[in-house]
Order: structure tokens, then C-alpha cells, then sequence
């Protein structure tokens, strides 16, 4: 079910760029990034957030107008048919996609039911999937930047977390792929791999947990949202314009 | 005589239908090629057009835009001919006009 709901002035020349999961967390701070940088948002969140929303507040604080489609990214349904009224809302070319729908639940693989293991396959993969395959048909004449939301957990892989850590491996995967197989189309696909970020994600974990994290990162501290969003908005825009492929950590030397 | 008017209408519609279609691919391809010359017949791709894979995904985008039809890999036979298109999208779109 997918409910469109303007909440801004959708005439304006500006360029557009759609955010998955643009209801809260890092991508909401990317929204407000690339609002800032004059692009307005169309929001893809499960929650369709509305025109009172944090979101738009923010979004419209920093210059930008606000769209928001109530979308289940793993939903096959969902997101063709919300890319289709994006398309015939306002008919403007859509120069930058921000897949950061993702979702965590984490326990130990012994007793990880499939249910459990494909429920985060199917939002984190499957969804960048989709959003990703109707992002590149939107953007087959005019090219563009599709940035996916990583995670230091695809790289390296962390205990209790096969699924997330598997479907974030997929994703750096298919960012490779899929920048060889549009790159004649003039489009560009990326990643960011945050390593802890204040989000409601990390919030979740116990203090005990999260401070023998924090012993780990190099820089001693975990990442605001709105610093991973600045490397999401680097890799949306032409101040990349020549790096297509690439998996950016913003982990505070987690990786290094 | 009422069941040859239908016949009729139905042929018409057809006629239109795979007309539209022919307009689409042949235009939004930008292909140098009259679209009232192509067979309704003829390959699209290997002889015929000669398209390549980087066509495949224009065509689909285009009976997705043009015509609200949507293709997958499943569906790849579609891309036998303009009469094969225009039988899959009658299928899966029976109300489908003439665009």
C-alpha cells in the first residue's frame, strides 16, 4: 500500500534526490545533508512520515521541499508503484537515489530462526534490490549517483549478527556489480560503511556493550548521523564525479 | 452481425495497440527506421532491429512507462517480436488502449 502525500512546492527547478528510510537515523540525516546541498527529498520510509514530521521540518529548514511515499522497501509492489507516481507526480529527473532502509535483529546463529535471518535479508538486500532496480530505470537517459547504505559489519562481520552482517556483505557486492553494469549509463553506485553511529540501532545495545565498542575505535567515539550522511552526500553529488564502485568506511579507523 | 462488430473492434484495437508499441520502441530508441515499416514479426533483436542488452532495458522501461507493463526475465520471450510484446501486455493488462 503506498500513500503519497506533498507536503512542499513541487515545482521548483532544484534537483531532486530520493532517501529510502528517510523517517529517522542516518537517513534522515542524509536527507537533511542533501537539502542543504539544494536538492529537495522524496522520502521513502515504512512509516510514511507526514508534513509534521521531523524529517520535513528539518528537510525545509535547510532550503529543501519534502515528499514522503509510505514504502516497504522489500515489497515488490511497494516500490515499483512508488517510483511510478514519483515519476508521473512531477515529472522531474531524479539525479541521486540514497538506499538506507535497513533494519538489525541480531542473536546467535545456533538458535537464529530462518524467519529471523530472512526478515533482514529481505529489507537490507532484497530491498536495495528493488529500489535499486527501479532507481536505474528512472535514471537510464539523464544518468545519476546511487549510494547504498553499507556497514563495517559487511566487511569484517560481527558475532550475532549473520544476517545484518550477510545482507551488508551483499550489499558491498552489489554495489561493485551494479557500478559495472550502469557506468555506460552514467550512472554511479557507491557505499558507505558506517561503523557505530548514534542511531536508534545503537541505542538498543546495553551501555556495557556499547562502551567496549567505543575501546575498539581509534578515534574513541562513535559517529554522529549527520557525519556519515556528509560522506552520503559526497558520493550523491559531483564532487565524486569520478569514483563509481567504492565502499567508503566512516567508521573512526574501525577498519584500518 | 453484433459478434462481427466486436471482431472487428477487437482487430482495430490490435491494430492500434501493436501501432503504439512500434511508436514507443522505435522512437524512444531513436531509431532511424519508419515504425509503419517494421514487421509485427520481426525480431527485435539479433537480425532484425539488431538491438543489443543495453536496448532490453529501454524497452522495458518503456512498456513499464508507456504502457504499465512490466517485464522480468521470466518474461524474455516477449522480446521475440512487437506481436510478442503486445500479446504479454494484452495478458497481463487486458483493459490495455492504444497509447
Amino acid at each position: 500500500m503506498v500513500e503519497e502525500k506533498i507536503v512542499a512546492d513541487q515545482s521548483s527547478a532544484r534537483p531532486v534526490a530520493l532517501i529510502t528510510g528517510a523517517s529517522r537515523g542516518i537517513g534522515q540525516s542524509s536527507a537533511v545533508a542533501m537539502a542543504e546541498a539544494g536538492f529537495d527529498i522524496v522520502g521513502f520510509s515504512q512509516s510514511g512520515d507526514s508534513g509534521n514530521s521531523e524529517t520535513c521540518r528539518l528537510v525545509n529548514l535547510a532550503g529543501g521541499a519534502y515528499v514522503t511515499h509510505k514504502v516497504n522497501v522489500a515489497v515488490e509492489s511497494d516500490v515499483r508503484s512508488a517510483f511510478r507516481s514519483l515519476l508521473t507526480a512531477n515529472g522531474r529527473r531524479l539525479h541521486a537515489v540514497v538506499v538506507s532502509a535497513g533494519i538489525t535483529s541480531d542473536g546467535l546463529a545456533a538458535t537464529m530462526s530462518a524467519d529471523r535471518f530472512d526478515s533482514v535479508i529481505a529489507v537490507n538486500l532484497r530491498g536495495t534490490f528493488l529500489v535499486c532496480r527501479e532507481a536505474i530505470k528512472a535514471m537510464r537517459k539523464t544518468g545519476g549517483a546511487i549510494v547504498l547504505l553499507s556497514s563495517t559489519s559487511g566487511v569484517s562481520g560481527q558475532a550475532g549478527q549473520v544476517n545484518y552482517s550477510a545482507s551488508k556483505g551483499g550489499v558491498n557486492a552489489m554495489t561493485q556489480a551494479l557500478a559495472k553494469e550502469v557506468a555506460g549509463l552514467g550512472i554511479r553506485v557507491n557505499a558507505v560503511a558506517p561503523g557505530f553511529t548514534e542511531t536508534d540501532m545503537f541505542r538498543r545495545m546495553d551501555v556495557k556493550a556499547r562502551n567496549g565498542l567505543i575501546q575498539h575505535i581509534p578515534l574513541q567515539r562513535v559517529a554522529k548521523p549527520e557525519e556519515v550522511a556528509r560522506a552520503v552526500r559526497f558520493l550523491a553529488t559531483e564532487e565524486s564525479s569520478y569514483i563509481t564502485g567504492q565502499i567508503l568506511p566512516v567508521d573512526g579507523g574501525l577498519t584500518a | 452481425m453484433v459478434q462481427r462488430t466486436a471482431q472487428y473492434e477487437r482487430a482495430v484495437h490490435r491494430y492500434e495497440l501493436n501501432a503504439a508499441v512500434r511508436r514507443s520502441i522505435i522512437g524512444g530508441l531513436d531509431l532511424p527506421v519508419d515504425p509503419d515499416l517494421v514487421d509485427d514479426d520481426q525480431p527485435l533483436f539479433g537480425r532484425g532491429l539488431e538491438l543489443d542488452s543495453l536496448d532490453t532495458l529501454e524497452i522495458v522501461s518503456l512498456m513499464e512507462e508507456d504502457f504499465g507493463v512490466y517485464i522480468t526475465d521470466e518474461q524474455r520471450f516477449v522480446f521475440g517480436s512487437v506481436n510478442k510484446l503486445v500479446d504479454f501486455a494484452e495478458a497481463s493488462q487486458p483493459a490495455l488502449d492504444g497509447a
